[in-house]
């Protein structure tokens, strides 16, 4: 009896788990295309000679790049740095005089 | 007499057309069967007058501000590139699976005709009507709901320029920041 419930169950296995594992790897196309990244602009392509500064496209381009450049820039945190915790020690050491 | 019968008759037998095609199930609704020439024609016939009466007494705002362009594209980008792509892309899930197909916003249709500025005004409003409201039974959603007209103007005047962008102008206007 446990024999037979062996013998059906290991059966099913031997088509379930292939089938199983085969499937789930079957790939319509590049999933790469699923996902959504938040890229930052690529503003290192951008050749500035050919750009026309009447043009609306290359007066945004120039915005947007500019701003990230300053976001980058804010991106560092100052406040840990030495010259900043030095500032802070002198100020607060004149604060109390 | 005779015309009363002949009316009635011809009543009855459009009801029975009628009733056929909706009870029976002949009509194939798959997205993946076309419609025939006749009825794609009358479907966008309808569409194209039904934009343009709705869309006739919207007034078109200043579109050149280039901030426009960083909203608007990075709004394209995200909500609408899957199905209408993008510089350098041809074909998507949505762009092939959906019927009536959407077109293809990052190449300039053939039917307008360039530098004409009512086109231009013209074009432009009925974009704004179509984003704002959508198009019954497509995939196209009314983003009216969940966005203002300046977000949509924004999207708007992204649009206009979509067709001349290298995919490398495109990475940057709509690369969020
Ligand atoms: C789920 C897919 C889908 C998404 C997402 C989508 N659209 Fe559409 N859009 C469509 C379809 C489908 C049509 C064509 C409808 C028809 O022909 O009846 C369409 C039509 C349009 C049209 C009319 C084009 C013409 O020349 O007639 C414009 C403009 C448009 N969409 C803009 C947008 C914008 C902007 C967004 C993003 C905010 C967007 N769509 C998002 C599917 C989509």
């Amino acid at each position: 009896m446990k024999s037979k419930i062996y013998k059906t169950t290991s059966k099913f296995a031997l088509v379930l788990i292939p089938t199983l594992t085969l499937s789930l790897s079957a790939i319509a196309h590049d999933p790469s295309l699923h996902v959504k990244k938040a890229e930052k602009a690529d503003c290192s392509k951008m050749d500035h000679s050919k750009m026309n500064m009447k043009d609306p496209v290359a007066m945004a381009m120039m915005k947007k790049c500019k701003k990230q450049a300053k976001k980058d820039h804010k991106a560092m945190d100052h406040s840990n740095m030495e010259h900043s915790k030095n500032e802070d020690n002198k100020k607060l050491k004149k604060d109390h005089q | 007499m005779k015309t009363l019968k002949i009316l009635l008759l011809s009543f009855a037998l459009t009801l029975g057309a009628v009733a056929i095609t909706v009870y029976s199930g002949f009509v194939n609704v798959a997205a993946d069967e076309p419609h025939s020439d006749l009825v794609y024609l009358l479907l966008e016939e309808v569409r194209i007058n039904s934009i343009a009466k709705a869309a006739k007494s919207i007034e078109v705002p200043d579109l050149t501000d280039p901030e426009l362009l960083l909203t608007g594209g990075a709004d394209y980008e995200y909500m609408c590139s899957s199905c209408h792509l993008k510089p350098g892309q041809h074909e998507s899930d949505l762009s092939l699976g959906l019927y009536p197909q959407p077109p293809n916003l990052a190449i300039s249709s053939q039917t307008d005709t360039a530098n004409d500025t009512d086109n231009f005004e013209a074009t432009a409003r009925n974009n704004f009507w179509v984003i704002k409201h959508g198009i019954k039974a497509s995939g196209m959603p009314a983003w009216g709901k969940t966005h203002d007209d300046q977000r949509i103007w924004a999207m708007v005047a992204f649009l206009n320029q979509l067709p001349s962008l290298t995919p490398m102008q495109y990475q940057v206007l709509t690369a969020i920041d």
